[in-house]
């Protein structure tokens, strides 16, 4: 395949690029709020000026032609007109190279990209309803309670034929049955990482962030679901528990973690290539990165298990633009762009059709994309509803006490 | 008389006005919004008002970050006052034709970014950051010291990140003092020190105080700084109040501790003044 040979070099010269960018994927960069939302402002600024809303024309056929497997690339046909421009809200460096200008030059439609500093400006911003977005990325976890709030609208399936590329454990997850609002984006796994070099011993189990001969070298993930789901693995109870006498047990068991911590913190990446921490709470495909400016640190999934969860893309509510969005979803499910993306952040995709594109390093390397046995240890997060409250007054406990 | 009395008052008009509508309402909107709970998805209910966010805030989980909170904004303000003094005075006295250009600089790390300035200090402070290099290099330490989270580095950062706004009233202050005065201390026989103890400083102490107060107020309410450069045990109320406000979406709560914060703040500094201006300026 001659795209595949243009594609980007192999893991090494790419990683060490991102690392010293530091993928801003999951950093708490909340206070550069200002730049966020200076640029945040020119989309509703323009959405004002009025974005052309195409009408759509007659709703395509329906169906994909003809092979039932999975299709590299599919169009939606006839291929509908979509509207002039398109606004997109994302993390930072969590899209390939050439993902955008492809779709651009391929539909002829102006793409708005935006970044959100983290990820409570996202949910607090499409939360009012008009956030002048078309699509963004949301976790998994959190698409059914934007279902219940009426944040995001339905998918018109028949624009995104190129679904049929998506392995099949993702064509119906837990949290959107038959994908009828979102469409998976990347997946992800937590577990935790560490120096060889400064831990000359194997790590295997969570009881390892717990260990004071690591005192002061520890960080742990400033994440209330993963931090409580590490804890709650470690009892042997379900990431996803409502009891309360569980969760107690968990806050008591993250209350006697916490003098051992050096830090809470979003950016994994950051603590564990600069040795502030040798033994990190931390997201796998970051690690990736990490490994790339430290060779010596080591990704586990622990022997107890660890958590899963993914990324989706969804159509919100006040769309402008659905069908350049469904579009443009529709594209980022095709094969070679999943495989491009995947190649360039690092972060396995869900896509079955996309895997023989995706560079041969980056499926061998178990901490993007563990095999089966490690990925059946794993728990996914699943949408609480209103039990998260829960997890969250335990959470500011926590960080408030002693 | 009376007619020159309403148009002075006009003058006050623009200064009310911004301060009601940019401090008294929204602080009004804090609290209303502290009386109310918080729904399953996080937004706001006020259908059941009540105090008891302000009873939850006074429950003794919170001491501690109470107790953080006071500690580093006392320690901020007395570092930042003993550092900028000596400044202020020496660009007082002996600035001369560059005064200007001496508070200009003063005031130029402000053009940057406030969050960019605390990621350089994590760069500074960092295991393996400009510190601990230069250390290692020289041979004085063998494996880097921890500076980075801790209360040293939280105080470091917003010491130096406050220092201009002790700076300046300081320097206001100094330079209205007249040197002669001093002169004349010095004429009947005071040392230098005995001049600056009983002359200079209470005749600057309006400065002192100024300075004092503009760096332990937003010292109080920095969560910026102790996120960064802080670790997991340097919690301070205004970090509380964010994580309140962002991850536990619980924002009565928040608004009850903000404005606990606020109010406790209002009245120390209107009791300090009140206290410092009987007893120092007469």
């Amino acid at each position: 395949m001659s795209d595949h040979d243009r594609m980007p070099h192999p893991a090494g010269t790419l990683a060490r690029s991102l690392a010293e960018e530091r993928l801003t994927r999951r950093r708490f960069l909340g206070r550069i709020a200002a730049l966020g939302a200076g640029g945040a402002m020119m989309p509703l600024l323009a959405a004002c000026g009025g974005g052309a809303t195409a009408s759509p024309t007659a709703t395509p056929a329906v169906g994909t032609p003809g092979p039932s497997g999975p299709t590299p690339s599919a169009e939606p046909t006839p291929t509908p007109t979509p509207e002039a421009e398109l606004y997109v809200y994302n993390y930072a460096d969590y899209i390939g190279e050439e993902a955008i200008p492809s779709f651009e030059a391929k539909y002829g439609v102006k793409v708005t990209y935006d970044f959100f500093d983290t990820y409570e400006t996202m949910t607090a911003k499409i939360a009012t309803g008009n956030s002048g977005y078309d699509v963004t990325f949301a976790t998994g976890v959190d698409v059914p309670g934007f279902l219940a709030r009426d944040l995001v609208q339905p998918l018109d399936l028949n624009l995104i034929p190129n679904r049929v590329n998506l392995g099949s454990e993702w064509q119906s997850p837990a949290y959107d049955p038959g994908n009828a609002h979102s469409m998976p984006y990347m997946w992800w796994t937590t577990g935790f990482a560490y120096d060889t070099e400064k831990i000359t011993e194997d790590l295997t189990s969570w009881a390892a962030l717990w260990d004071a001969r690591w005192k002061g070298k520890m960080a742990m993930l400033d994440d209330y679901r993963e931090a409580f789901g590490a804890a709650l693995i470690r009892l042997g109870h379900s990431v996803n528990t409502t009891n309360d006498a569980e969760l107690d047990a968990a806050l008591a068991l993250l209350q006697e973690q916490k003098p051992l911590l050096r830090t809470y913190t979003t950016d994994d990446i950051g603590v564990l290539s600069s040795g502030d921490a040798w033994l990190a709470h931390a997201w796998g495909s970051d690690v990736y990165q990490v490994v790339a400016e430290r060779p010596s640190v080591k990704y586990v999934i622990p022997e107890e298990g660890g958590i899963r969860g993914s990324d989706a893309m969804v159509l919100l509510a006040g769309a402008k633009h659905p069908i350049a969005a469904s579009l443009f979803i529709n594209h980022m499910l095709d094969a070679q762009v999943s495989a491009a993306n995947t190649n360039y952040i690092g972060y396995m995709g869900p896509n079955q059709a996309a895997r023989e594109f995706i560079d041969p390093a980056i499926l061998d390397d178990p901490t993007v994309n563990p095999d089966k046995a490690a990925v059946d240890k794993l728990q996914e997060l699943l949408d609480l509803g209103p039990d998260l409250q829960k997890y969250q007054e335990r959470w500011t406990r926590l960080r408030a006490g002693a | 008389m009376s007619r020159d009395r309403t148009r002075d008052a006009t003058f006050l008009v623009p200064g009310l006005a911004w301060l009601v509508v940019f401090f008294a309402v929204p602080l009004a909107i804090i609290f209303v919004v502290s009386l109310g709970t918080r729904d399953q998805y996080g937004g706001v209910l006020l259908d059941d008002l009540g105090l008891r966010n302000y009873l939850r805030a006074l429950e003794p989980d919170f001491l501690p970050t109470v107790v953080n909170s006071l500690r580093y904004s006392a320690l901020t303000t007395i570092f930042s006052i003993a550092i900028a003094y000596p400044i202020a005075y020496w660009i007082s006295r002996y600035g001369g034709r560059r005064k200007t250009l001496l508070l200009i600089l003063v005031m130029l790390p402000f053009w940057t970014s406030w969050v960019i300035r605390t990621y350089a200090w994590m760069t500074i402070l960092r295991d393996n950051g400009v510190v601990n290099g230069i250390l290692e290099g020289l041979g004085i330490i063998d494996a880097p010291i921890a500076l980075l989270n801790t209360d040293l580095a939280v105080v470091l950062g917003m010491t130096y990140g406050f220092l201009p706004f002790a700076i300046l009233p300081l320097y206001v202050s100094i330079d209205r003092l007249d040197p002669s005065l001093v002169a004349a201390a010095r004429d009947l026989y005071a040392s230098g020190r005995v001049a600056f103890w009983h002359v200079t400083l209470p005749l600057t102490m309006p400065g002192v105080i100024a300075a004092a107060l503009l760096t332990f107020i937003p010292a109080m309410g920095d969560f910026v700084t102790p996120d960064l450069l802080g670790g997991a045990q340097t919690i301070t109320i205004a970090k509380v109040i964010q994580t309140l406000f962002l991850s536990s979406k619980d924002w009565p709560f928040g608004s009850a501790l903000g404005f606990l914060l606020i109010v406790t703040t209002i009245v120390g500094t209107v009791g300090t003044l009140r206290i410092l201006r009987r007893e120092v300026i007469g």
